[in-house]
Order: C-alpha cells, then sequence, then structure tokens
C-alpha cells in the first residue's frame, strides 16, 4: 500500500521523520516522505498524485495542533480522498496533555488514528490493524 | 557598449526595437501601423545594410508568444511543476485548470495554441475521466502534450487525436523533470516566433536563429557577473510594454520543486506599461498602498490620464511595486520570494532609459517599509546598455 508521510508545519524533527520511514518500508509499504515543514495541502496534493491509501502525519513540537483544525475544512477541498486513511503521531500538544483529552480531540479533527507520545512500532502495529478491519468491512 | 565582434544585435519588443552594434546600442519606439521588418529598415536601414547576413542576430518577445492552457490534478505538483517548466520555456500567457473542479472553468474563446495535461507518478492509473475529454472537445486548441502517468498515456491517447506523449513532468519520488517538456515547448515558441508573419519577414536580414527574448535573457544570468557586480541572490526585473518579467535566483524560494536550473522566470502578463497600460492602472487602483506611493510620489491619481514621460516614469514606479507587492507574502501568487534575502536588484528593457537609480531605489525603500516594514535596501543594478540581452545573444 501506498503511504504519503512527513512532519507538518514548521518542524525540522527530521530524525523521526526518516525512522518512520525506514519502518513502513521495513513494513512492506510504498512510501511517499515529503520530509520535514511540509505544509497540508502538500500532504493532500501528493496522496492525489501518488494515489495513496495512507497519509501519515507526524509532530514533534505541537505545530499539529494549529494545523490539525485545518484539516477537516481542507479535505472536504477534495473530491477523491474519502477513502484516504488518515493518521497522525508524535508529540501532539505544546506542553504536556493526556491521551485522553487529546485523541477525541484529533479524531474530531478528520484523523482516523492518533498517536500522541505512543512508541513507533506500537503505532505502525494499530495501522495495519486499522487496515486488516476496514478490508474486513 | 561591450559587444568587441562585427556583429549586430537586434532585440523585437512589444513596444521598442533595440539595435546593438560594436559602436552604439539604439532604441526606437515601435510604428505599429508598420510591418516589422519595414519599421527597422525605415529607422536603421543603413546600419542594417552593411552587415552580412550572417553576423545580425535577432530576438524577439513580440506578439505575444504561445497562448498555454494547463490542466493537472494537483496545485502542488503537477500544475505548479508544468506552470515551472512552461515559464523557463520562455511562455508568457499560461491559464491553469485544476482538472478535479474541471467542470466549473469556462471553456476560452480563444484558439489555446498549446493544452498540457499533467497529473500523477507512473505507477498511479485512471487519472483522467471523460469529464477532460468532454472540456477539450468544447476548446480550440492547436497542440496538446500529456506529461502526466505513463500508465494512462495510452489510454488518453486513444481519445484524443493528435495528442503529443513525452515523459512525465513528475518522478516516482514526486520530483520535477523539466527536459522534454521544455524541450518540446522551446521549439513549439520558437516554431510560433517563425511562423508570424512580421518574424518571418526578419529572415531577409540575418541568416541566424531567431530566439525568443526571455530564453536570451535567461541563458545570460549565469554570467551576469562578466558585466555588473551582482550579489546573490538577486532578481532581474524586466518591465515592458505589455508584460513584467522576473527571473529570480532559485536561493529566494522555499519549494517543493528541485531543478538543475539556477534561476528561475515568472511573467506577470498584464502588467506592462504600453499594451497593458490599463490593467497596470486598474491592478494599481485596486491596491491599498498606491494612493499613499502616489502621495510620496508627490502626484496624485489624475497622473493616470496623462500623456506625458512624468506619467509614463510613474506607471514604471507603480509596476515595480505591484510586482514587488505580487512576489511578496503581501499576495498569495503562484510564488513568493524571500525577499529579506536579496541582496540585488537588476533593472532591464525601456525603464532603464526612463528611470534613474534614485528613483528606483526610492519605489523599492517605499515597498521594504511599507509592505515589509524592514529597513532592508538590496543594492540596485540598472542594465542600461542591454548587456545582459547582449550577453545572452552574443553567447548563443
Amino acid at each position: 500500500m501506498k503511504v504519503v508521510t512527513g512532519v507538518v508545519g514548521n518542524d525540522i524533527h527530521v530524525v523521526a521523520n526518516r525512522l518512520i520511514d525506514l519502518s513502513l518500508r521495513a513494513r512492506g509499504f510504498e512510501v511517499f516522505n515529503l520530509g520535514v515543514n511540509t505544509y497540508l495541502e502538500e500532504f493532500f496534493d501528493a496522496a492525489v498524485e501518488t494515489g495513496a491509501e495512507i497519509l501519515l502525519i507526524s509532530s514533534l513540537n505541537g505545530e499539529a495542533e494549529g494545523w490539525g483544525r485545518e484539516v477537516k475544512l481542507l479535505k472536504a477541498k477534495y473530491k477523491d480522498l474519502d477513502n484516504l486513511i488518515m493518521m497522525i503521531g508524535g508529540n501532539l500538544v505544546v506542553g504536556s496533555g493526556s491521551a485522553e483529552d487529546i485523541v477525541p480531540k484529533y479524531k474530531n479533527y478528520g484523523f482516523d488514528l492518533v498517536c500522541h507520545q505512543v512508541d513507533l512500532n506500537t503505532g505502525l502495529d494499530s495501522l495495519e490493524e486499522f487496515i486488516q478491519q476496514r478490508n474486513k468491512k | 557598449m561591450s559587444q568587441q565582434d562585427n556583429t549586430l544585435l537586434i532585440d523585437v519588443g512589444s513596444t521598442y526595437f533595440k539595435v546593438s552594434n560594436q559602436d552604439s546600442i539604439e532604441q526606437y519606439f515601435r510604428d505599429f501601423n508598420k510591418d516589422i521588418l519595414d519599421d527597422l529598415l525605415h529607422r536603421c536601414g543603413d546600419t542594417i545594410q552593411s552587415f552580412d547576413k550572417d553576423d545580425v542576430y535577432i530576438c524577439s518577445s513580440a506578439n505575444g508568444g504561445l497562448n498555454t492552457l494547463i490542466i493537472g490534478v494537483s496545485n502542488t505538483y503537477s500544475l505548479k511543476y508544468a506552470t515551472n517548466i512552461a515559464f523557463n520555456s520562455g511562455i508568457n500567457i499560461i491559464d491553469t485548470i485544476l482538472y478535479q473542479n474541471i467542470e466549473e472553468y469556462s471553456v476560452p474563446s480563444d484558439l489555446v495554441d498549446v493544452v498540457i495535461i499533467v497529473g500523477g507518478i507512473d505507477s498511479c492509473t485512471g487519472m483522467f475521466t471523460d469529464n477532460l475529454y468532454s472540456y477539450l472537445a468544447k476548446l480550440s486548441y492547436s497542440n496538446i502534450v500529456f506529461v502526466g502517468s505513463e500508465q494512462d498515456a495510452p489510454i488518453i491517447k486513444e481519445k484524443i487525436s493528435n495528442l503529443v506523449i513525452l515523459p512525465n513532468v513528475i518522478d516516482n519520488k514526486l520530483h520535477i523533470v523539466e527536459d522534454y517538456l521544455k524541450e518540446y515547448l522551446t521549439n513549439l515558441y520558437q516554431q510560433d516566433i517563425e511562423g508570424k508573419e512580421d518574424i518571418k519577414n526578419l529572415y531577409d536580414i540575418t541568416a541566424n536563429r531567431i530566439y525568443p527574448t526571455p530564453y536570451i535573457v535567461n541563458k545570460a544570468l549565469p554570467e551576469i557577473d562578466a558585466r555588473y557586480s551582482v550579489v546573490n541572490p538577486f532578481i532581474l526585473l524586466d518591465i515592458g510594454g505589455a508584460t513584467t518579467d522576473i527571473h529570480y535566483s532559485k536561493d529566494l524560494v522555499d519549494e517543493n520543486i528541485v531543478t538543475k536550473n539556477e534561476f528561475d522566470r515568472l511573467v506577470f502578463k498584464k502588467l506592462g506599461v504600453f499594451k497593458s497600460k490599463q490593467s497596470l492602472i486598474f491592478t494599481a487602483k485596486n491596491n491599498e498602498f498606491v494612493y499613499e506611493l502616489l502621495m510620496h510620489l508627490k502626484v496624485t491619481e489624475n497622473i493616470f490620464n496623462e500623456q506625458s514621460q512624468k506619467a509614463t516614469k510613474i506607471l514604471m514606479q507603480l509596476a515595480i511595486f505591484l510586482v514587488l507587492c505580487k512576489i511578496s507574502h503581501y499576495k498569495k501568487a503562484y510564488i513568493n520570494l524571500k525577499l529579506l534575502t536579496i541582496n540585488s536588484f537588476v533593472l532591464t528593457g525601456g525603464i532603464t532609459k526612463v528611470l534613474t537609480k534614485e528613483e528606483i531605489e526610492n519605489i523599492i525603500a517605499f515597498f521594504y517599509k511599507k509592505i515589509l516594514t524592514s529597513g532592508h535596501r538590496p543594492v540596485v543594478v540598472l542594465d542600461s546598455n542591454y548587456d545582459i540581452w547582449t550577453l545572452g545573444l552574443k553567447g548563443d
């Protein structure tokens, strides 16, 4: 399956981005890595150009909190992205916060999978599980 | 004049001719009631006749260039990449359609010289549907080229006659591939220029290929240090009668486009001081800072109705300001340049004959203060002797 990934907003955490890229490839995904400092429109446009089924956004410095609010509005402008699996992971708040508060907030922003301060492999396991569940339907 | 050998260089613009030999450089306002060749011979026939056809080199930006329509599936990749390639191929007039909304776009009534269809990496298929063919059926065009997914190419080829298929402009890492489309468009532009009756006649006085002027200017930029002390990064503004061309160092953009060229080109097709004067005034009146700028220049908006040297000067100053607005964060456009990191502004074209260095510096300072709230002052370099054009034309 094709995955578009990258770090959203003004965030240069390239090491995490590289680890996500390597881990996805190791699990057999075809990865389109947009790198750091990526704007939301670039993510969606890359999904259109590549025909990706998954969009995995990472954020390490809390930038996602601002950008996340725009996701639903922007995605609604695209006519063929209804089935795109939307995942976000990393450190999703500025300062500290509990997953109980953060996960519902991001799901409300339009993400199917939200991994706040979750180990990378655990996060990717949940992605594969989500895909399996969706395929069963 | 920097020319050393015995050649005659001629640039045919939409408003002026420039004629340069080893002794002098002259500029003539075009007589639009005359054929270009007749006008040229009338103005400087003796000079032209004194040169062998092999020693006359001509470039032209007259007659508008190719009218291009790009249909792409995303703004960030297909449309942006194809637009970038088209500008760098010397094309001025570009309209774009985001494919998913194609049904909402009106169909241009004028003949489109070239339609470019682009979208999807090579492993993608089914990017285009019947909506594309319905739109194209209503459109009049001379040439059509597909530069999208190789898997879609044969399907589209079946439905569209005369379709030219070239390698994808987007590679599998979502990077730009310029060469094939650039070569195709440059050749098409070339044929277009050579096919225009007015230009065709110019082969009576030259045995050399007639090039598009933007191509010549862009080619000279890597050598610009040979003529001027220009500090990178810089932008070059060519404010002409019909359009304003900007050539800029790639260091000035934070873009997802990684190309081999050191410089990119951008055109504002309705910002000129002669043929596009009315649209320049219209754009000016819609800019909230322009009235303040007019006050700064100690004139009122009545200057727009005047026909004088002073009015032309003001229009040129406005053109500089409006162009800078269009490439700054103030107006989100095709591209926003990092204007605070610019070290030099190079100006070429007719503007160098009308405005002084101080007058240009005055406008640039106003722009930086008002729009960027900065005291940054890039160095202004005037290409008054058309050395850049000479350099490009001679270098070919």
